[in-house]
């Protein structure tokens, strides 16, 4: 995996690893805490199967957006030792950009369909 | 692990092979946590049981498959030196491997014929046997594939040891070495007797030779279950040898099984029950082969005939608790 020249060729984040850097924003996570949130962040709409999201994870860790923090078992689940993750500070800033983005495209169809509701 | 048994267990199995279809980095990176994932997910599945969710569960977890494999062969593919078309060609063909030949061999269709586990599995449920689980692939292989013994409690599909061309369901009560006699229908192993919950009994005639057993063989007792009367019954009690099982159904009043045909010869097990995928009531005669007749049923009365509740319903192992001391 090659870095990306600038920050913004990242942009505009895929909806799985934007909800997954949102997983990632209060606390880290492992692999199913982070499935489990981002079911709960987008009411059940987004599923991650294990495929993508770990498929997502790969390629977040080669961009430096999340990193590995390290291995222990989740004491609310089973003694097994689970990988946990966090966000980078590159991580937070891209989130942040990418949320800003969002926020502004959301004003804009705010504006244009609102006299088509009415 | 926990120590209990996990329903889901044999889609672990199977996911944990569907896994090879994957890059082999990919696989050594994320194999372990994935199949992890796929567990705590099954966990939840079986906590809200029902048709749909699962239904609904594989549809997500073969979707995921089939666009991921794909994508992160791909995203392998110009990693490291320039590829050859060779090197291209052997990486893929390990994917394409699974996708055509995995499921085929993991997995069986198979149908359930008789009523003899009533109670569990109901005359016309159509299950997936998982293939894989107990054929032992070798020391070394033990390693890698997915593989466990048979145990006590275990529902297993066998080839009929009378005529290999049949497939029976039945649930493991012996393993060898065990003593097994029955006492006014209640099995006695190794002297301690079983409460097992899963069995039924509907009869309300008593009868001797089915209750009580071994006493001594009857008209109705195959050859090999003569074979056993002879050879391996010690004090009144029948002692599995090496290699063998003894198998008896859940309906335990309305089974022909280890009783009055012997013992399952280790090598004639086929696998174990994954799910029911569609239940059909029809007539034992009809589900044997399909006749144009049951097809003409089927066309006329698939949407009453068809049993939904058992629709996706997962056969579960249970043990059978053990009481008191010799007796």
């Amino acid at each position: 995996m090659t870095k990306p020249e600038s920050p913004r060729e990242l942009l505009p984040l895929t909806p799985p690893v934007f909800h997954i850097l949102l997983a990632l924003a209060e606390e880290e996570r492992h692999g199913y805490g982070i499935m489990q949130d981002v079911a709960r962040q987008t009411d059940g709409a987004l599923q991650l199967g294990p495929g993508t999201l770990y498929g997502c994870l790969k390629r977040m860790l080669a961009t430096g957006l999340v990193e590995e923090s390290d291995e222990r078992p989740d004491p609310t689940l089973d003694d097994e030792r689970r990988r946990y993750y966090r966000m980078t500070a590159f991580g937070k800033r891209m989130v942040r950009a990418e949320a800003k983005r969002l926020a502004g495209a959301v004003t804009v169809a705010m504006a244009r369909l609102a006299g088509e509701s009415a | 692990m926990t120590s209990e048994i996990n329903p889901m267990g044999g889609f672990c199995r199977i996911y944990s092979v569907l896994l090879y279809a994957y890059p082999a980095e990919f696989r050594r990176q994320y194999g372990r946590p994935m199949e992890q994932l796929f567990r705590d997910r099954c966990r939840d599945v079986a906590r809200r049981p029902g048709g749909l969710t699962l239904l609904r569960f594989a549809g997500q977890v073969m979707a995921d498959w089939l666009r991921t494999t794909i994508r992160e062969r791909a995203a392998a593919w110009p990693a490291g030196p320039k590829p050859t078309m060779r090197s291209s060609v052997t990486e893929w063909a390990g994917t394409l491997l699974v996708y055509l030949f995995a499921t085929a061999t993991l997995v069986q269709a198979y149908v359930v014929p008789t009523g003899s586990m009533e109670g569990n599995l109901l005359i016309g449920d159509h299950i997936l046997v998982d293939r894989m689980v107990y054929a032992d692939p070798g020391p070394l292989g033990r390693h890698i594939l997915p593989y466990r013994p048979v145990e006590r409690g275990d529902i297993v599909a066998f080839l009929y040891p009378e005529d290999p061309r049949a497939t029976y369901v039945k649930r493991i009560v012996g393993l060898p070495g065990d003593r097994i006699r029955l006492e006014n229908g209640q099995v006695v192993r190794n002297g301690r007797r079983l409460i097992e919950p899963y069995v039924q009994h509907t009869a309300n005639q008593p009868d001797s030779y089915r209750d009580n057993f071994p006493l001594a063989p009857e008209y109705f007792t195959t050859p090999r279950g003569r074979d056993m009367f002879q050879h391996h019954v010690r004090n009144g009690e029948v002692v599995v040898p090496t290699g063998m099982l003894f198998a008896l159904g859940d309906n335990r009043d309305n089974s022909a099984d280890s009783r009055y045909w012997g013992f399952v010869p280790r090598e004639n097990v086929v696998g174990k029950p994954l799910l029911v995928y569609w239940s059909y009531d029809a007539p034992t005669a009809d589900l044997q082969e399909w006749t144009l007749d049951h097809a003409i049923d089927v066309a006329r009365h698939f949407f009453t005939k068809t049993r939904w509740k058992r629709s996706f319903l997962v056969p579960r192992s249970q043990r059978a608790e053990e009481v008191g001391g010799a007796q």
